[in-house]
């Protein structure tokens, strides 16, 4: 088949052109370090590279809420730490208060402390993260959530927990279960000594001997002294059914009924009484506040012994509110390890991914250089031979 | 003897001239449209005498132009797909730029945007948090606008070079009638015009690598030239010009290639053009740019009206319900057909009951016909799906159409949602303080509550009159509730089921862990607005959030980035096999029309030989006549 000139001429240029933009490409390639540079490339690769480049800024985000999470948490965690300290230290003062030897004058000088360690206490309660985020602020609040209004201290947040999420910590802790939810008295129920009481007779908090008899209503252990011989029935006050009658008393001996175990020291007067409700919602501020206003300038005696133990009941229930919540933080802030530990082992994952799609492998890039480079320079030294083989050489 | 002189001095002249066309086809070498020639020896008819027929030598009886129609042909229409491949491949690749991958790409800055939402959520009363929101949300409005600006100068950019194409069409159509009629006024002759007719190939050459052109020989050795088949460009020595117009609504975006003869104007079917630069173009414009603004725009809008209707759904710093976070611009463009005969006009606006429609959208325009006044049909344009209506305002894939005036049976309209708003796109709040961060509503846990009920999460999600209705939920054991509250319909026994929301009055909540009988958490009015981030987490949760065909607002930028590239791959490899099909009949023309220089070389030689022979024949005439001559004159 015969060629024409001009036509071969053009097609072994239109060789090299091709030749020289794979060569052009393939360096870019290299130079970029990219299999794949623009979409049309490959497009499913760079698709995947993009989504897996937004993923690692999502990841890098994530991380980011992490950290100020973590610092929320763990300031949370010194705070509940400091607080129970705080806590302990009203306890001393309310056993120191107990002490018999105590006049009146050192009892308002120990509740002065108390008083004190009390504001502190509700300034530890109130804390806020580093960005002005309260830590105990439950599910949103003001800027300080437990607000000391005349009528004691007032949750003003709303309560409720936020959950930990598979990328990130709550950001504050429910204070309304911390702070806010001391059951009064023993947990179960609580007693009192009539206001009326002449004797001097007085309670521990009472222990739960049976559980399952407990009925959750009002009582009253009333006390007779006839004939030097004392003795007291148990009055269910709610329903008004005598539950014991004329049971003997004895000194330090258990009081017990429906589930309840009751220990009364000292001698009771003659209609002396003693009263039991069930357990109320208090919290640990209007505890420490009770305990204050009960020791205060108070003699000792048997009312004083009854304050005490109370004050002493409820305060452990608030300290152990305080150390749940504690070492809840603790759990939260290994999770954050864990958590950070995961997504770095995540973002390794998106890079690889990222570099599979689209980075070149160099060792081929290069062998797929040199093999470009050496077609292009057969090609141009074919031609070179080519353009001399003429007819019109060997015309002389 | 005088017959050997006259044989020589034939076989002379004839060789000459083989001599000059081997010469001319040598200079001609590299000339465009160029057939080879050669000269087409005869030999003269013999003389009859007692001994038979004795010959009278050669003489050239006319100059062959070595061309196949067929293989002409062939090249020109496969050179005509090839051009009109190439040049949609060039488009498409210019295209493609405006659409990286990346950190500079659109995709990062929606990440980047969307994720400076937890920053916020982090630290809701924090003003530089919510300052970085803003830059990233500029950056993004910027982006947008950018890219839009830059499809709206390769758009001027293809009209303008749709125009000059239209130009040289007529101006090449107006040549090739002028050959038409040089040739026609040689046919006379008797001999084939060979010059003219190449130059008139190469003519339709040209003009074939403009627009695909089906051309018939006449009689009188014209040519007449079609478009798309069967409009006449050129007939005999007239000429019908060609012009870029638009199509029947007038669309800015769309061109058509139109031709006129004797007054009348018809828009040709861009399909069936066939091909060429003009061809390609046309494909570009009113399939690839239109697609590519429309992927753009429905990212812009989709995307803006979903974040406009979250911010109103927040509060803001001072307790206030949140305004657009983006103005979106004026309102998509709908596009009357010029034949319409009713007075209606159409309105087109994302839907926004019964729900929103910015998730739903499709990148495509619509054909609205109308049948009556109200009832019609409506043509996805993208993928020709038609969808019925009604009843007016119509409604389709998230868009409500909404009619004014009166339609007529037949009307047309062409609505176009997404050509504006990519570039007018604009930030609409000045003040950080404005960002809506805030949740509308609030959960708060029943302070008895004794299981361990955790939140996960609690979203304003839609507008709802009864978001911010105090709503209980009691816990009737661990895996039911009971719900209680205006706008719920207080069901009972509902399923509880950790980690899966439950939806009432536009919100969505979701609790981890187990309640106890008896627990309660109650949605209400948030009292705290001003350390909340629950509407920054709800914009984050927009990441998640099924947005571009199913695609998430941040992963939708990866598909249209493949689709722009799965364009410009496919565009890609129908360029390299019509190139190739191309060069391949280019190369089977030239094999019969072009000059190969070593034939010529042969064929110099070859009537050189010849030449100095047929000189011989004269010498050897004259010594024979010498020799009688000196004979006589002893």
């Amino acid at each position: 088949m015969r060629t024409g000139t001009a036509n071969t001429y053009n097609n072994a240029l239109q060789q090299l052109f091709q030749r020289q933009s794979e060569l052009a490409a393939q360096q870019e390639k290299l130079t970029s370090g990219n299999r794949v540079n623009r979409a049309s490339d490959d497009p499913q690769a760079a698709a995947l590279a993009e989504r897996a480049m937004v993923k690692i800024s999502r990841v890098e985000t994530d991380q980011r809420a992490l950290e100020v999470q973590r610092g929320a948490i763990s300031t949370a965690e010194t705070t509940l730490g400091d607080a129970t300290e705080l806590v302990r230290s009203v306890r001393e003062l309310v056993i120191q208060s107990g002490n018999a030897g105590n006049l009146p004058a050192d009892r308002s000088v120990l509740a002065k402390k108390m008083s004190d360690l009390r504001d502190q206490l509700l300034t530890l309660a109130n804390r806020s993260d580093s960005n002005g985020v309260p830590l105990f602020g439950g599910l949103g609040s003001s800027s300080a959530p437990f607000a000391d209004i005349p009528a004691g201290v007032q949750y003003q947040a709303i309560p409720g927990q936020r959950s930990t999420t598979t990328t990130g910590l709550p950001g504050a802790m429910n204070g309304q279960a911390i702070w806010m939810d001391v059951k009064s008295g023993n947990g179960s129920f609580e007693v009192g000594l009539n206001v009326a009481n002449n004797g001097a007779a007085w309670t521990d908090a009472g222990t739960v001997t049976a559980p399952g008899a407990l009925t959750g209503n009002n009582y009253s252990v009333n006390f007779s002294v006839v004939n030097g011989l004392t003795t007291y029935d148990v009055v269910n006050t709610t329903t008004s059914v005598t539950v014991a009658t004329g049971q003997p008393y004895t000194d330090g001996a258990p009081v017990q009924f429906d589930g309840m175990s009751i220990v009364v020291h000292g001698q009771p007067a003659n209609g002396d009484a003693v009263s039991v409700a069930p357990s109320a919602q208090t919290n640990i501020f209007k505890v420490l506040d009770d305990a204050i206003s009960g020791v205060d300038n108070k003699p000792g005696g048997n009312r004083m012994s009854q304050t005490v133990a109370l004050a002493l009941r409820q305060i452990d229930t608030g300290l152990d509110k305080l150390q749940a919540a504690r070492s809840q933080a603790g759990v939260w802030l290994n999770r954050a390890d864990s958590i950070n530990s995961a997504q770095e082992a995540r973002t390794i994952a998106l890079k690889e991914d990222k570099s599979r799609a689209i980075e070149l492998d160099m060792v081929k890039g290069i062998s797929d250089f040199k093999l470009l480079d050496t077609g292009y320079q057969a090609a141009l030294q074919s031609y070179a031979q080519i353009q001399k083989l003429s007819l019109f050489n060997f015309i002389n | 003897m005088s017959s050997l002189l006259n044989i020589g001095a034939r076989a002379l002249l004839a060789n000459q001239l083989a001599l000059q066309t081997a010469g001319n086809n040598v200079a001609n070498v590299n000339t465009a449209g160029y057939s080879r020639q050669s000269v087409l020896l005869q030999s003269v008819a013999g003389q009859f005498t007692g001994a038979g027929y004795y010959g009278n030598g050669v003489e050239a009886a006319t100059v062959l132009r070595n061309h196949s129609d067929f293989l002409t042909r062939q090249s020109m229409l496969t050179g005509s797909v090839s051009a009109a491949d190439g040049k949609r491949l060039d488009m498409l690749k210019q295209l493609e730029d405006l659409f990286p991958g990346g950190a500079d790409g659109l995709g990062a800055a929606i990440g980047d945007m969307l994720n400076a939402f937890s920053d916020v959520a982090s630290a809701p009363s924090d003003l530089s948090a919510r300052t970085t929101v803003l830059a990233r949300a500029d950056e993004l409005a910027s982006r947008f606008k950018a890219t839009a600006s830059r499809l709206s100068t390769m758009q001027q950019g293809v009209q303008t070079e749709l125009r000059t194409t239209a130009d040289s069409i007529n101006s090449l159509a107006t040549r090739i009638a002028r050959a038409n009629q040089q040739i026609a006024s040689e046919q006379g002759s008797g001999h084939s015009a060979n010059d003219l007719q190449d130059q008139r190939d190469e003519l339709l050459k040209q003009l074939g690598a403009l627009v695909k052109t089906t051309n018939i020989p006449a009689d009188d050795g014209s040519v007449t030239v079609f478009l798309a088949g069967s409009q006449p460009l050129v007939l005999g020595q007239t000429v019908a010009p060609v012009s870029i117009t638009t199509d029947e609504f007038g669309d800015p975006g769309k061109s058509k290639l139109s031709i006129t003869r004797g007054g009348t104007t018809v828009a040709l079917d861009e399909t069936t053009l066939g091909g060429g630069a003009l061809s390609g173009l046309l494909r570009f414009q009113n399939t690839d740019l239109v697609d590519a603004g429309n992927l753009l725009g429905r990212m812009a809008l989709a995307l803006g009206t979903r974040m406009n209707e979250q911010q109103r759904l927040g509060l803001d710093l001072n307790g206030v319900a949140g305004g657009d976070m983006f103005s979106l611009g004026a309102m998509p463009l709908v596009l009357p057909a010029g034949a319409n005969t009713g007075s209606a006009s159409v309105q087109v606006a994302v839907q926004t009951t019964p729900s929103s429609g910015a998730t739903s959208l499709q990148a495509s325009d619509y054909e609205m016909t109308f049948a009556s006044a109200t009832t019609g049909t409506i043509r996805r344009v993208s993928d020709g799906q038609l969808t019925s209506f009604s009843a007016v305002p119509a409604q389709i894939d998230g868009l409500n159409l909404q009619v004014s005036g009166a339609a007529a049976a037949g009307d047309r309209f062409l609505v176009t949602p997404f050509r504006q708003t990519a570039g007018s796109i604009d930030i609409a709040l000045g003040s950080p303080r404005a960002l809506a961060m805030a949740s509308t509503v609030a959960a708060s846990a029943g302070s008895a509550n004794l299981g361990t009920l955790t939140l996960q999460s609690l979203l304003p999600q839609q507008a709802n009159v009864n978001l911010n209705q105090t709503v209980t939920l009691t816990f009737t054991g661990a895996g039911t509730f009971n719900v209680s509250g205006t706008g719920t319909g207080n069901p009972t026994g509902v399923a509880y089921v950790p980690g899966q929301s439950i939806n009432y009055n536009g919100w969505a909540l979701t609790f981890k862990g187990t309640p106890q009988i008896g627990d309660t958490y109650t949605v209400q009015a948030n009292a705290y607005p001003g350390i909340n981030g629950g509407n920054a987490e709800a914009m984050m949760a927009l990441r998640d959030a099924p947005m571009f065909d199913g695609a998430s607002a941040t992963d939708g930028y990866a598909s249209l980035m493949t689709q722009i590239g799965v364009k410009v791959q496919s565009a890609g490899f129908s360029a390299s096999v019509s190139q190739s099909i191309a060069s391949h009949t280019e190369a089977d023309r030239a094999a019969v029309s072009g000059v190969n220089l070593d034939e010529e070389a042969a064929r110099l030689l070859q009537f050189q030989q010849a030449y100095q022979a047929s000189a011989k024949m004269l010498q050897v005439a004259q010594t024979v006549f010498d020799t009688l001559l000196q004979n006589l004159s002893r």
